[in-house]
Protein backbone atom coordinates (compact mmCIF):
# COMPACT_ATOMS: atom_id res chain seq x y z
CA UNK A 1 0.00 0.00 0.00
CA UNK A 2 2.54 2.54 0.75
CA UNK A 3 4.90 1.68 -2.40
CA UNK A 4 1.14 1.81 -4.34
CA UNK A 5 1.36 5.21 -2.75
CA UNK A 6 4.44 6.72 -3.34
CA UNK A 7 4.41 5.21 -7.28
CA UNK A 8 1.12 7.80 -7.38
CA UNK A 9 2.95 10.30 -5.66
CA UNK A 10 5.54 10.25 -8.48
CA UNK A 11 3.45 9.47 -11.24
CA UNK A 12 1.17 12.84 -10.45
CA UNK A 13 4.68 14.68 -10.55
CA UNK A 14 6.09 13.35 -13.81
CA UNK A 15 6.52 16.09 -16.30
CA UNK A 16 6.53 18.64 -13.62
CA UNK A 17 9.12 21.30 -13.94
CA UNK A 18 10.43 21.28 -10.61
CA UNK A 19 11.56 24.71 -10.41
CA UNK A 20 8.42 26.27 -11.22
CA UNK A 21 7.50 26.52 -7.51
CA UNK A 22 4.14 26.13 -6.41
CA UNK A 23 3.58 28.98 -4.41
CA UNK A 24 0.03 29.99 -2.86
CA UNK A 25 -0.03 33.45 -4.58
CA UNK A 26 -0.10 32.02 -7.68
CA UNK A 27 -3.38 32.85 -8.92
CA UNK A 28 -4.28 35.49 -6.20
CA UNK A 29 -3.41 39.16 -6.25
CA UNK A 30 0.37 40.13 -6.15
CA UNK A 31 1.12 41.72 -2.77
CA UNK A 32 1.66 45.38 -3.55
CA UNK A 33 5.11 47.43 -2.76
CA UNK A 34 6.49 51.06 -2.41
CA UNK A 35 10.24 50.89 -2.86
CA UNK A 36 12.92 52.76 -3.67
CA UNK A 37 15.12 52.28 -6.31
CA UNK A 38 18.90 51.97 -7.04
CA UNK A 39 20.37 55.24 -7.74
CA UNK A 40 17.84 57.17 -5.61
CA UNK A 41 14.01 58.50 -6.80
CA UNK A 42 10.69 58.54 -5.74
CA UNK A 43 9.62 54.52 -4.79
CA UNK A 44 8.33 52.43 -7.38
CA UNK A 45 4.97 51.00 -6.41
CA UNK A 46 3.09 48.08 -7.92
CA UNK A 47 0.00 49.99 -7.67
CA UNK A 48 2.01 52.46 -10.81
CA UNK A 49 2.89 48.96 -12.81
CA UNK A 50 -1.04 47.85 -13.47
CA UNK A 51 -2.00 47.93 -17.00
CA UNK A 52 0.90 45.42 -18.54
CA UNK A 53 2.74 41.87 -17.62
CA UNK A 54 5.43 41.95 -14.71
CA UNK A 55 8.13 40.32 -14.32
CA UNK A 56 9.79 40.39 -10.69
CA UNK A 57 12.87 38.88 -10.14
CA UNK A 58 14.50 39.08 -6.90
CA UNK A 59 18.33 38.89 -7.01
CA UNK A 60 21.40 39.68 -5.18
CA UNK A 61 25.20 40.70 -6.54
CA UNK A 62 26.30 37.36 -4.34
CA UNK A 63 24.43 35.20 -6.29
CA UNK A 64 26.03 33.21 -8.90
CA UNK A 65 22.81 31.47 -10.53
CA UNK A 66 21.31 35.60 -10.96
CA UNK A 67 24.56 36.09 -13.06
CA UNK A 68 23.47 33.42 -14.92
CA UNK A 69 20.47 34.55 -15.90
CA UNK A 70 21.69 38.69 -16.05
CA UNK A 71 21.67 38.79 -19.57
CA UNK A 72 18.58 36.72 -20.47
CA UNK A 73 16.39 38.89 -18.28
CA UNK A 74 18.58 42.19 -20.13
CA UNK A 75 18.37 41.06 -23.35
CA UNK A 76 14.25 40.19 -22.58
CA UNK A 77 14.21 43.47 -20.73
CA UNK A 78 15.83 45.38 -23.73
CA UNK A 79 13.48 43.84 -26.94
CA UNK A 80 9.66 43.39 -24.54
CA UNK A 81 10.11 46.50 -22.30
CA UNK A 82 7.49 47.88 -24.43
CA UNK A 83 5.16 45.37 -23.51
CA UNK A 84 6.55 43.83 -20.45
CA UNK A 85 7.83 45.45 -17.65
CA UNK A 86 10.61 43.72 -16.24
CA UNK A 87 11.80 45.22 -12.70
CA UNK A 88 14.62 43.87 -10.15
CA UNK A 89 14.10 43.48 -6.52
CA UNK A 90 17.52 43.97 -4.30
CA UNK A 91 17.71 41.20 -1.94
CA UNK A 92 20.00 40.99 1.27
CA UNK A 93 22.75 43.44 -0.68
CA UNK A 94 24.08 46.53 -0.79
CA UNK A 95 23.56 49.31 -2.88
CA UNK A 96 27.20 50.20 -3.85
CA UNK A 97 27.46 46.47 -5.36
CA UNK A 98 24.40 46.94 -6.90
CA UNK A 99 25.76 49.55 -9.06
CA UNK A 100 29.10 48.51 -9.22
CA UNK A 101 27.24 45.05 -10.66
CA UNK A 102 24.88 47.71 -12.65
CA UNK A 103 28.01 49.32 -14.32
CA UNK A 104 29.96 46.04 -15.27
CA UNK A 105 27.33 44.12 -16.50
CA UNK A 106 24.89 46.19 -17.69
CA UNK A 107 21.41 46.89 -17.01
CA UNK A 108 18.04 47.58 -19.46
CA UNK A 109 15.46 48.19 -16.53
CA UNK A 110 15.65 49.47 -12.81
CA UNK A 111 15.68 47.61 -9.34
CA UNK A 112 14.43 48.43 -6.06
CA UNK A 113 16.00 48.09 -2.79
CA UNK A 114 14.24 46.14 -0.25
CA UNK A 115 16.41 46.73 3.15
CA UNK A 116 14.10 45.25 5.61
CA UNK A 117 13.43 42.29 3.34
CA UNK A 118 9.29 42.65 4.05
CA UNK A 119 8.74 42.59 -0.35
CA UNK A 120 11.15 39.33 -0.33
CA UNK A 121 8.86 37.74 2.48
CA UNK A 122 5.41 39.04 1.50
CA UNK A 123 6.11 36.90 -1.94
CA UNK A 124 7.46 34.28 0.01
CA UNK A 125 11.04 34.28 -1.08
CA UNK A 126 13.05 31.70 -0.09
CA UNK A 127 16.37 32.27 -1.62
CA UNK A 128 17.55 33.58 -5.39
CA UNK A 129 16.81 33.83 -7.92
CA UNK A 130 13.19 33.72 -7.54
CA UNK A 131 11.27 35.51 -10.70
CA UNK A 132 7.53 36.04 -10.41
CA UNK A 133 5.33 36.85 -13.63
CA UNK A 134 2.79 38.96 -12.90
CA UNK A 135 -0.48 39.79 -15.63
CA UNK A 136 -1.93 43.30 -16.49
CA UNK A 137 -4.61 42.73 -14.14
CA UNK A 138 -1.68 42.53 -10.64
CA UNK A 139 -2.15 38.46 -10.15
CA UNK A 140 0.63 36.41 -9.76
CA UNK A 141 0.43 33.81 -12.77
CA UNK A 142 3.76 31.84 -12.35
CA UNK A 143 6.48 31.73 -10.28
CA UNK A 144 9.85 30.18 -11.13
CA UNK A 145 12.78 29.66 -8.34
CA UNK A 146 15.80 28.83 -10.95
CA UNK A 147 18.09 31.08 -13.29
CA UNK A 148 15.76 31.75 -16.34
CA UNK A 149 16.78 30.93 -20.05
CA UNK A 150 15.19 32.36 -23.10
CA UNK A 151 13.09 29.17 -23.26
CA UNK A 152 12.03 29.02 -19.51
CA UNK A 153 11.45 32.90 -19.57
CA UNK A 154 9.13 32.51 -22.86
CA UNK A 155 7.26 29.75 -21.46
CA UNK A 156 6.88 31.68 -18.52
CA UNK A 157 5.94 35.07 -20.57
CA UNK A 158 3.25 33.11 -22.10
CA UNK A 159 1.19 32.33 -18.63
CA UNK A 160 1.08 36.44 -18.34
CA UNK A 161 -0.66 37.19 -21.92
CA UNK A 162 2.88 37.33 -23.74
CA UNK B 1 24.03 52.95 -22.56
CA UNK B 2 22.48 49.90 -20.95
CA UNK B 3 22.20 51.56 -17.39
CA UNK B 4 21.05 55.00 -19.74
CA UNK B 5 18.00 53.19 -20.89
CA UNK B 6 17.35 52.09 -17.41
CA UNK B 7 17.18 55.43 -15.82
CA UNK B 8 14.31 56.34 -18.56
CA UNK B 9 12.50 53.75 -17.60
CA UNK B 10 12.47 54.45 -14.06
CA UNK B 11 11.79 57.93 -14.72
CA UNK B 12 8.57 57.01 -16.28
CA UNK B 13 7.54 54.61 -13.58
CA UNK B 14 8.47 56.98 -11.38
CA UNK B 15 5.70 59.46 -12.66
CA UNK B 16 3.45 56.94 -12.06
CA UNK B 17 3.45 56.47 -8.60
CA UNK B 18 0.61 57.61 -6.37
CA UNK B 19 1.33 59.91 -3.33
CA UNK B 20 -0.82 57.27 -1.45
CA UNK B 21 0.45 53.97 -2.67
CA UNK B 22 0.21 51.25 -0.40
CA UNK B 23 3.04 49.16 0.70
CA UNK B 24 2.04 45.45 1.91
CA UNK B 25 -1.04 45.96 4.36
CA UNK B 26 -1.21 43.05 6.73
CA UNK B 27 -4.59 44.20 7.31
CA UNK B 28 -5.91 43.34 4.39
CA UNK B 29 -3.96 39.79 4.90
CA UNK B 30 -5.98 38.96 7.62
CA UNK B 31 -7.64 41.64 8.83
CA UNK B 32 -7.78 44.23 11.39
CA UNK B 33 -5.34 43.47 14.58
CA UNK B 34 -7.45 41.39 17.41
CA UNK B 35 -4.85 41.80 19.75
CA UNK B 36 -3.40 43.84 22.74
CA UNK B 37 -0.70 46.06 21.02
CA UNK B 38 2.55 44.43 22.84
CA UNK B 39 5.40 46.85 24.26
CA UNK B 40 8.47 46.30 25.97
CA UNK B 41 9.33 43.17 27.95
CA UNK B 42 6.16 41.53 26.96
CA UNK B 43 6.88 42.07 23.42
CA UNK B 44 10.10 41.11 23.30
CA UNK B 45 9.28 37.76 25.18
CA UNK B 46 5.80 37.22 22.76
CA UNK B 47 7.72 37.56 19.67
CA UNK B 48 10.58 35.24 20.71
CA UNK B 49 7.73 32.91 21.01
CA UNK B 50 5.88 33.67 18.06
CA UNK B 51 8.95 33.52 16.02
CA UNK B 52 9.61 29.83 17.28
CA UNK B 53 6.22 28.60 16.08
CA UNK B 54 7.71 29.73 11.95
CA UNK B 55 10.04 27.89 9.89
CA UNK B 56 12.80 29.86 8.60
CA UNK B 57 12.58 29.66 4.80
CA UNK B 58 15.98 29.91 4.30
CA UNK B 59 16.94 26.74 6.50
CA UNK B 60 17.18 23.42 7.00
CA UNK B 61 14.41 22.64 9.97
CA UNK B 62 15.17 26.05 11.85
CA UNK B 63 12.27 28.09 12.93
CA UNK B 64 12.85 32.01 12.89
CA UNK B 65 13.91 32.54 16.41
CA UNK B 66 17.10 30.09 16.12
CA UNK B 67 18.36 30.63 12.92
CA UNK B 68 21.22 33.54 12.57
CA UNK B 69 20.47 34.10 8.22
CA UNK B 70 19.26 37.83 7.66
CA UNK B 71 15.71 36.57 6.48
CA UNK B 72 14.93 34.97 9.57
CA UNK B 73 16.40 38.67 11.32
CA UNK B 74 13.93 40.51 9.09
CA UNK B 75 11.24 38.08 9.78
CA UNK B 76 11.22 38.58 13.50
CA UNK B 77 11.59 42.65 13.06
CA UNK B 78 8.28 41.50 11.14
CA UNK B 79 6.80 39.68 13.97
CA UNK B 80 7.75 41.97 16.80
CA UNK B 81 5.73 45.01 14.53
CA UNK B 82 2.88 43.02 13.75
CA UNK B 83 2.63 42.71 17.96
CA UNK B 84 3.22 45.82 18.62
CA UNK B 85 0.14 46.67 16.23
CA UNK B 86 -1.70 44.50 18.03
CA UNK B 87 -2.23 41.08 15.46
CA UNK B 88 -2.64 37.94 17.43
CA UNK B 89 -0.63 34.93 16.70
CA UNK B 90 -3.09 33.05 14.79
CA UNK B 91 -3.26 36.50 12.46
CA UNK B 92 0.66 36.64 12.68
CA UNK B 93 0.94 32.90 11.29
CA UNK B 94 -1.79 33.51 8.62
CA UNK B 95 0.15 36.65 7.22
CA UNK B 96 3.69 34.56 6.59
CA UNK B 97 1.33 31.38 5.69
CA UNK B 98 0.02 34.00 2.66
CA UNK B 99 3.30 33.96 1.19
CA UNK B 100 4.64 30.56 2.12
CA UNK B 101 2.26 28.41 2.57
CA UNK B 102 1.42 26.18 5.59
CA UNK B 103 5.02 25.09 5.30
CA UNK B 104 5.98 28.11 7.15
CA UNK B 105 4.49 26.85 10.03
CA UNK B 106 6.32 24.50 12.85
CA UNK B 107 3.12 22.62 13.82
CA UNK B 108 1.05 21.65 11.28
CA UNK B 109 -2.60 22.75 12.45
CA UNK B 110 -4.84 19.91 12.26
CA UNK B 111 -7.14 20.51 9.48
CA UNK B 112 -7.54 18.34 6.70
CA UNK B 113 -4.63 15.61 5.54
CA UNK B 114 -2.74 16.90 8.15
CA UNK B 115 -4.65 14.97 10.99
CA UNK B 116 -2.62 12.20 8.53
CA UNK B 117 0.59 13.52 10.40
CA UNK B 118 -0.76 12.80 13.66
CA UNK B 119 -2.90 9.84 13.63
CA UNK B 120 -0.54 8.05 11.10
CA UNK B 121 2.22 7.26 13.78
CA UNK B 122 -0.36 5.90 16.26
CA UNK B 123 -2.53 3.99 13.42
CA UNK B 124 0.56 2.22 12.33
CA UNK B 125 1.61 0.97 15.74
CA UNK B 126 -1.63 -0.39 16.49
CA UNK B 127 -1.58 -2.19 13.16
CA UNK B 128 1.91 -3.64 13.67
CA UNK B 129 0.77 -4.84 17.54
CA UNK B 130 -2.60 -6.20 15.56
CA UNK B 131 -0.17 -8.06 13.11
CA UNK B 132 1.72 -9.64 16.16
CA UNK B 133 -0.81 -10.27 17.93
CA UNK B 134 -2.54 -12.55 15.16
CA UNK B 135 0.53 -13.82 14.43
CA UNK B 136 1.71 -14.81 17.79
CA UNK B 137 -2.12 -15.90 18.85
CA UNK B 138 -4.05 -16.08 15.00
CA UNK B 139 -6.38 -18.37 15.58
CA UNK B 140 -4.59 -20.99 12.86
CA UNK B 141 -1.30 -20.57 15.17
CA UNK B 142 -3.46 -21.59 18.37
CA UNK B 143 -4.66 -24.76 16.25
CA UNK B 144 -1.48 -25.97 15.25
CA UNK B 145 0.08 -25.19 18.84
CA UNK B 146 -2.34 -26.77 20.35
CA UNK B 147 -2.05 -29.72 17.96
CA UNK B 148 1.58 -29.93 18.28
CA UNK B 149 0.82 -30.51 22.11
CA UNK B 150 -1.18 -32.92 21.29
CA UNK B 151 0.92 -35.05 19.29
CA UNK B 152 3.61 -34.38 21.64
CA UNK B 153 1.92 -35.39 24.91
CA UNK B 154 0.88 -38.32 22.74
CA UNK B 155 4.16 -39.56 21.89
CA UNK B 156 5.37 -39.05 25.32
CA UNK B 157 2.94 -41.27 26.74
CA UNK B 158 4.06 -43.95 23.54
CA UNK B 159 7.75 -43.38 23.28
CA UNK B 160 9.23 -42.22 26.56
CA UNK B 161 9.77 -45.01 29.37
CA UNK B 162 8.04 -44.50 32.99
CA UNK B 163 10.19 -42.89 36.00
CA UNK B 164 10.30 -46.76 37.22
CA UNK B 165 10.61 -48.44 33.88
CA UNK B 166 14.06 -50.38 33.51
CA UNK B 167 15.57 -50.82 29.73
CA UNK B 168 14.72 -53.81 27.75
CA UNK B 169 18.52 -55.33 28.11
CA UNK B 170 18.26 -57.04 31.55
CA UNK B 171 22.10 -56.56 31.89
CA UNK B 172 21.91 -52.72 32.24
CA UNK B 173 19.33 -52.81 34.97
CA UNK B 174 21.13 -53.02 37.99
CA UNK B 175 23.16 -50.43 36.92
CA UNK B 176 20.02 -48.04 35.99
CA UNK B 177 18.92 -48.97 39.96
CA UNK B 178 22.12 -48.40 41.19
CA UNK B 179 22.10 -44.75 39.60
CA UNK B 180 18.79 -43.64 40.51
CA UNK B 181 19.66 -44.94 44.29
CA UNK B 182 22.96 -42.64 44.45
CA UNK B 183 21.23 -40.00 42.31
CA UNK B 184 17.70 -39.52 44.46
CA UNK B 185 18.38 -41.69 47.75
CA UNK B 186 15.61 -44.15 46.71
CA UNK B 187 16.52 -47.35 48.52
CA UNK B 188 17.56 -50.02 45.86
CA UNK B 189 16.83 -47.49 43.13
CA UNK B 190 13.01 -47.88 43.38
CA UNK B 191 10.77 -44.95 44.08
CA UNK B 192 9.45 -45.15 47.33
CA UNK B 193 6.07 -43.51 45.71
CA UNK B 194 6.12 -44.70 42.38
CA UNK B 195 4.98 -48.59 41.47
CA UNK B 196 7.53 -50.79 42.08
CA UNK B 197 9.92 -51.85 39.84
CA UNK B 198 9.51 -55.41 38.47
CA UNK B 199 10.12 -58.01 41.04
CA UNK B 200 12.20 -60.27 38.51
CA UNK B 201 14.59 -57.04 38.01
CA UNK B 202 14.99 -56.21 41.41
CA UNK B 203 15.64 -59.93 42.03
CA UNK B 204 18.13 -59.78 38.82
CA UNK B 205 20.43 -56.81 40.43
CA UNK B 206 20.58 -58.09 43.70
CA UNK B 207 22.22 -61.22 42.53
CA UNK B 208 24.18 -58.91 40.35
CA UNK B 209 25.36 -56.40 42.95
CA UNK B 210 25.82 -59.59 45.53
CA UNK B 211 28.48 -60.71 42.32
Amino acid sequence: MLIAGLVGVLLLNLGRDPHSIRSPLVGRPAPPFALAPVGGGAPVTSESLRGRPLVLNFWATWCAPCLEEHETLQRAGASLGGDVQFLGVVYEDEEDRVKAFQRRYGSTYPSLLDPDGKAAIAYGVAGVPETYFVDAGGVIRAKYAFPLNAETLAENLKKVGR
Amino acid sequence: MRTIAGAVLLAALAGGVSAQAPADDPAQVVGAPRGPRLQGAALESHAKEVAGLLRCPVCQGLSVADSPSTMASNMRAQVKDLLAAGYDDEQILAYFERSYGEFVRLKPPLRGVNWLVWLAPVAGLLLGAAVIAWVLRGPRHAAAERAAGQEESGSERADLPGPDALPPDRSLAPYVLRVRERAYGWPGGVSPEGPPASPAAVADHAARDRA
